[in-house]
């Protein structure tokens, strides 16, 4: 088979998630990193050193002029991906963004137009969705395994100390502090891109509340951030609950899905997809059986994660991998992008629910 | 004369505002993160009646913020920077932050002599054989991509200093200390060795280390930002009467706590350091390459050190090796270990 051209793909904004995406970039086949870019010009080189990119800029314009990009990275704070992706889509390149996609699911809905409107292709960086524990419970689920969904948990701890949870707890100044749905806005996608594509199509009816958990005492812009989310979904004839819990340890990520045929686990941080076990047998002896069963289950899980550690695919960012590489072969083909938009809307429409639910608008309009 | 202290709460930045007022020094403007560092500074200042301190909350990263620091000062002694965080956090934090700085240094009327708390990280040790004497002649790294993220930020710190004063022409001198230790620091530079799965792999065997008590650190910083032959010139700081890792460790572990340590031979340690880098570059960086050979020889090849630059201008340690190290294990030994 004749050998394809790499993709020369470009990344904006050179911040800490950028190093994850240069980092699966540089180990795709028929990818190459071209080009990075920050406005601020040192950051942009430092991430071009370590990771051998031939060219770095500090002008997103100038960088799109000069490179001929396939497909830009745009792993910039939320405000700026519209202008960006309008920049880029002009200049004949795909993009492929960080969640969240917007500030608001109207300028959503304007970036996917933009790209829709230039021939391009673009999706979001859900790659949790994309790790093989996901794929593993999409196989179950396509496969009639679990049978109709009736109720979905989606569970994301958050480390408030953890190298990201400092970042902004040190900085009143950070970027998810101005973000209106803050904390939440940042991480919220990865509740709701599991559940919504488990709903029907219809308009859910949404009940959020948030607070505090933590004592406010740094008299600064971070003690106005909530820390603590429990969402209430239906849509149609399926239930589902989203929490964001940033105390409860471990820190935990997780969805629980309850179908008409089966329950399943999957649990993204320790890379297991387990089926809840029942009672088959009568009496006491019938209750032995079940904790037994799901040693197994378990036990089969860690063989397997085995099998993808020998065979070198048990990466940190294994999921974003998978993304991409049917993100890139969506460009090449002109087929479908992975992620359907029309469940980014879906996603992006339940948040900014949530985020007027939890940080309603004070008087005058603004957040 | 006025002289700003930049991470004037942390480790060494006390240190050196200490040794500034020791040296009649009192006019000094410290530069915090936050405010809450200032009670260390304040209890400093307690012992010079004469000190005359002030205090600014500045964020290195909002140039803006750096203006009124920076105002009316005649020496800027630049100690701020990054211990830790992601890339890009560590490079806000020490080049960007460092070249903010000097944006508004150079906008200034009036002269500012500069100097830099830079490290030894930014020397191209690795290409030295083993053995070599490392001192200001050592060139500079030049793949800091093979180095760690630390060496890098202060590398390309250093450089923008440089590169800085040949084109607007101010006094600089740079120090380049060897590892800072003391009360309040960290108990164990890796050169001597680190945790791995719950137990102490020593690296270092019978390397001398580059110590440098953070009092003595703080000297030679404050004679050279005095010195006038010191313009346009670099320092490396290390104290004199060295011990070997072996020694420290022995030492430590009679004067800390009990600790199980496995010694790493040199030889082994390069074996290891290869296998590791092979296998993360087979595996597509499954697991990371914290050990390299590359970084192996910048570490752990065991270098001689000088300090003779440094007492040519006039620096004298103010704590012998001996009573530094008797100050800090008794200080280990009083209060459990920063987690890093």
């Amino acid at each position: 088979m004749a050998q394809l051209r790499k993709l020369r793909v470009g990344i904006v904004g050179c911040g800490k998630i950028a190093d994850g995406h240069a980092e699966v970039v540089k180990h795709l086949e028929g990818a190459e990193l071209a080009a990075v870019c920050d406005r601020e010009p040192l950051l942009a080189e430092q991430l071009a050193v370590r990771y051998g990119v031939p060219a770095w800029y500090g002008d997103t314009a100038e960088m799109l002029a000069r490179e001929n990009l396939d497909v830009v990275h745009i792993t910039t704070p939320p405000g700026v991906h519209l202008p960006l992706t309008r920049q880029c889509v002009e200049a004949g390149a795909h993009v492929f963004l960080e969640k969240p996609l917007a500030l608001t699911a109207p300028e959503a809905k304007a970036l996917i137009d933009v790209v829709v409107a230039g021939g391009k292709q673009m999706s979001i960086n859900y790659w949790p969705n994309f790790d093989p524990p996901a794929m593993e419970f999409k196989r179950l689920l396509a496969a009639g395994e679990i049978g109709e969904p009736v109720h979905v948990e989606a569970f994301i701890g958050y480390d408030l100390a953890g190298a990201y949870g400092q970042a902004l707890m040190s900085d009143a100044g950070h970027w998810v502090h101005r973000l209106p749905g803050k904390l939440f806005q940042n991480m919220m996608d990865h509740i709701f891109n599991r559940i919504v594509p488990l709903f029907p199509d219809v308009e859910p009816e949404v009940h959020a509340f948030a607070y505090k958990r933590r004592e406010g005492v740094r008299n600064d812009g971070t003690d106005a951030l909530l820390d603590e989310l429990r969402v209430f979904l239906r849509g149609g004839t399926v239930s589902g609950y989203g929490s964001l819990c940033s105390h409860a340890r471990p820190v935990s990520n997780t969805l629980k899905v309850y179908g008409t045929k089966a329950t399943v686990e999957v649990d993204f941080n320790n890379r297991t997809v387990v089926q809840t076990t029942s009672q088959k047998y009568p009496s006491a002896v019938g209750r032995l059986v079940p904790p037994v069963q799901m040693a197994g289950r378990y036990f089969a899980e860690a063989k397997k994660n085995l099998g993808q550690f020998r065979r070198h695919e048990f990466h940190f960012f294994a999921g974003m991998s998978k993304l991409l590489e049917l993100f890139y072969a969506s460009i090449r083909s002109g087929s479908e992008p992975p992620i359907p938009y029309s469940e980014i809307m879906r996603v992006v429409d339940v948040m900014d629910q949530v985020i007027a639910q939890v940080y309603p608008a004070t008087e005058g309009g603004a957040r | 004369m006025k002289i700003l202290v930049t991470g004037a709460g942390g480790f060494l930045g006390k240190a050196i505002v200490e040794r500034l007022l020791a040296h009649g020094q009192n006019d000094i403007r410290c530069m915090l993160r936050d405010t809450s560092k200032a009670r260390g500074l304040e209890a400093i200042a307690a012992r010079y009646p004469e000190s005359k301190l002030e205090f600014i909350a500045v964020n290195l990263r909002n140039p803006a913020e750096i203006v009124p620091a920076v105002a009316g000062c005649d020496v800027v002694i630049h100690a701020a920077a990054a211990l830790k965080g992601s890339p890009a956090e560590m490079f806000m934090d020490s080049p960007v932050a460092s070249r903010n700085l000097l944006e508004v240094i150079v906008n200034e009327l009036r002269p500012i002599r500069v100097v830099l708390v830079s490290s030894f990280g930014v020397m191209g040790v690795p290409e030295l054989p083993r053995g070599a004497m490392v001192d200001e002649s050592t060139p500079m790294e030049r793949h800091p991509e093979l180095r760690d993220v630390y060496s890098h930020s202060k590398l390309r710190q250093e450089q923008l200093f440089w590169e800085y004063r040949e084109k607007y022409g101010f006094e600089l001198v740079v120090l380049r200390p060897g590892v800072i230790y003391g009360p309040g620091g960290g108990h164990f530079s890796n050169r001597v060795g680190l945790s791995l799965f719950g137990r102490f792999l020593h690296l270092g065997g019978d390397n001398l280390l580059p110590l440098t008590y953070v009092d003595n650190c703080a000297e030679a910083i404050v004679v050279a930002a005095l010195s006038e032959e010191a313009n346009g010139q670099i320092y490396n700081v290390v104290d004199d009467d060295l011990v070997t890792s072996k020694q420290y460790l022995a030492r430590y572990k009679s004067k800390v706590k009990r600790l199980s340590s496995i010694p790493v031979p040199y030889p082994v340690l390069m074996w290891g350091s290869k296998m590791v880098e092979r296998y993360s570059q087979r595996s597509k960086g499954q697991l990371p390459a914290i050990f390299t050979p590359y970084k192996t020889r910048a570490m752990w090849a065991g270098n001689q050190f000088s300090n003779a630059k440094l007492k040519s201008i006039g620096w004298r340690p103010v704590v012998s090796t001996q009573e530094g190290l008797e100050r800090a294990f008794a200080a280990f030994r009083a209060e459990p270990e920063k987690v890093k």
